[in-house]
């Protein structure tokens, strides 16, 4: 479903992102860890078109999207959540979902009909909120939710345009253990035909809930494997416990 | 929030028959003021739609004003077209330099938009400020108005023309609540709170922006037709940035984003300026202090403070209702 081959970034003669090569395809729920600085959310912003690659390829989908724009690549299947809650603050949970739904489907080209009356985009906002834990909430307006809740809406947008792909950016940063534990839950309860690429620093998260595992350090990647691999080479010992770096 | 959009448009029909009843009651002097509202209140919706719920700001939306005006009387002057030929086109003609012009403003954002729509709105009052063929700095007269006789009206009776443009006014409100109301005008409010989001969502955001822009203008055109038709006379003043600012002013006053607060605050701004102006030379000075006071407060213009006023009127019976809505839990629990 997304494939990255050999990306590289450069800002000057700083080299941020360094021949990453990796591949995700459908149902495999694909975790990103390393050290602060290691690159993991410039890599999210080359993915997701934040950024424009120095070299190397992107493909979402099997379609070819190095040079593609945000909403294109969004529009061929790239959903992503934020690291920093990135929503409409002002509005309610219900309108939050519809205002994604329609980016996500178009709809927002329609300028006669009601959106009150628009049926479909408000079974489909409901449902969401649902999965993600906030039907109770719809009318609530986003700036009051707490912290917690906000992560789980912040998901929602994303899986309201029903992505192939999605990028989710530490997800459970910020938040109480009962409400990382929601989100766990969430995540796990994703469909299964989606391919997820997620950026984690709780270690034992990673190892418990991802299929396949990349440590990137100073842009490169060090390692792939599964979570087994991983935790027993001594590479990520060195990083993350021997702590030699920086 | 559907509370919200209730009084507003309550609001908004009482503004309207506000403006009926001073209509039955006005002399000549009154007519002039009710057409100049109607005229301002169809120019402060059309820049409400970028600047207050797609959120670009623009400094040269009254060159667009402008063009309309021009249009029309080039179109029912020079080439001697019908006035309601020339109307349509020059409207449509507006929207249609607004879709181009829009396509190149939405480039960029912020303060680099503001100055960008200022010097392309300048751009097109230097090009009527040089052409002889409408009057350069002159101005340019001689123009008719819509000939509505077919249905009895006389509209250079100016009872009749004022009427005219407030019914306009509100046609183009109506048509508008509905636009906004729709999945188009609730994206476009998105837009204005979060553009980043709905492109990584997969909006082709700018496209959103230049077809608002465009919608904008086409109305901003139409205003331009129809202040031609009252003034009968035009020059490139009709372009000038200082047009823009007060237009600009007027939505700021009456309350950003909200459709009825632009027709409030253009209302508020001509009617202020025509009486004032009769008491005292400083009249700007007070419009200024005024002003100030209303946007110091820290809510949406007068709209805002009219909402505040009724929630803190209301606020008294809902919380009787929340009171009652307890008890009845209480009892059935």
């Amino acid at each position: 479903m997304l494939r990255l081959d050999r990306l590289v970034k450069s800002f000057g003669a700083l080299q941020v992102t360094r021949e990453v090569s990796l591949e995700v395809p459908q149902g495999v729920r694909h975790a990103i860890i390393g050290p602060n600085g290691a690159g993991k959310t410039t890599l999210f912003n080359l993915i997701a078109g934040e950024l424009r690659p120095t070299s190397g390829r992107i493909e979402i989908g099997g379609r070819e999207a190095t040079g593609l724009s945000i909403d294109k690549r969004a529009r061929l299947g790239l959903a992503r959540s934020f690291q920093r809650n990135n929503l409409f603050l002002s509005q309610s949970v219900r309108n939050n979902l519809l205002l994604a739904d329609m980016a996500a489907w178009g709809t927002g080209k329609r300028f006669w009909p009601l959106l009150s009356k628009e049926r479909a985009a408000h079974e489909r906002a409901e449902a969401i909120a649902l999965q993600v834990g906030l039907a109770d909430d719809l009318e609530q307006q986003v700036s009051e939710l707490s912290y917690g809740a906000q992560r789980q809406l912040e998901v929602g947008l994303a899986l309201i345009a029903r992505p192939k792909v999605l990028l989710l950016d530490e997800p459970t940063s910020g938040m109480s253990p009962e409400e990382t534990g929601r989100m766990l839950r969430l995540i796990d309860g994703l469909p299964r035909d989606l391919a997820v690429l997620l950026i984690e620093h709780d270690m034992d998260l990673v190892f418990s809930h991802a299929d396949r595992i990349t440590v990137l350090n100073y842009g490169q990647v060090l390692l792939e494997g599964s979570p087994q691999e991983v935790r027993g080479s001594d590479v990520v010992q060195e990083i993350y416990l021997g702590g030699v770096e920086d | 929030m559907a509370q919200n959009s209730i009084f507003r448009q309550v609001l908004a029909f009482l503004v309207f028959l506000a403006l009926i009843a001073y209509w039955t009651q006005a002399d000549y002097f009154g007519f002039e003021i009710i057409a100049e509202i109607g005229v301002f209140a169809i120019l402060a919706m059309s820049l409400d739609i970028i600047a207050g719920y797609a959120g670009l700001v623009s400094l040269g939306h009254a060159a667009l004003f402008g063009t309309g005006a021009y249009l029309l009387a080039y179109f029912s002057v020079v080439l001697e077209w019908p006035v309601w030929l020339a109307m349509a086109t020059s409207t449509a003609l507006t929207g249609l330099i607004a879709l181009i012009v829009g396509g190149v403003v939405t480039r960029v954002h912020g303060i680099f938009f503001i100055m960008i729509t200022l010097a392309i709105g300048e751009m097109g009052y230097e090009f009527f400020f040089q052409n002889r063929t409408l009057g350069g700095d002159d101005g340019f007269a001689g123009i008719d108005r819509l000939d509505l006789g077919f249905i009895g009206v006389d509209l250079m009776d100016p009872a009749s023309f004022a009427l005219f443009v407030i019914v306009m006014a509100a046609l183009i409100y109506l048509l508008l609540l509905r636009l906004l109301a729709s999945p188009y005008g609730k994206v476009l409010a998105g837009l204005h709170d979060n553009p980043g989001r709905l492109r990584a969502l997969g909006l082709p955001v700018r496209a959103y922006q230049t077809s608002a822009f465009a919608l904008s203008g086409l109305i901003a055109g139409f205003a331009g037709t129809l202040t031609a038709q009252h003034t009968l006379f035009i020059s490139p003043n009709l372009l000038h940035w200082t047009t823009s600012g007060e237009v600009l002013v007027m939505i700021i006053l009456g309350g950003l984003g909200t459709l009825v607060g632009p027709v409030i605050g253009a209302a508020t701004l001509v009617l202020l300026r025509h009486e004032l102006s009769e008491y005292t030379q400083y009249w700007g000075f007070w419009m200024g202090l005024f002003l100030i006071a209303i946007v110091l407060g820290g809510r949406n213009g007068i709209l805002g403070w009219l909402e505040w006023g009724w929630e803190l009127a209301s606020g008294k019976t809902r919380r009787e209702a929340l009171a009652q809505a307890k008890e009845a839990d209480d009892a059935a629990s």
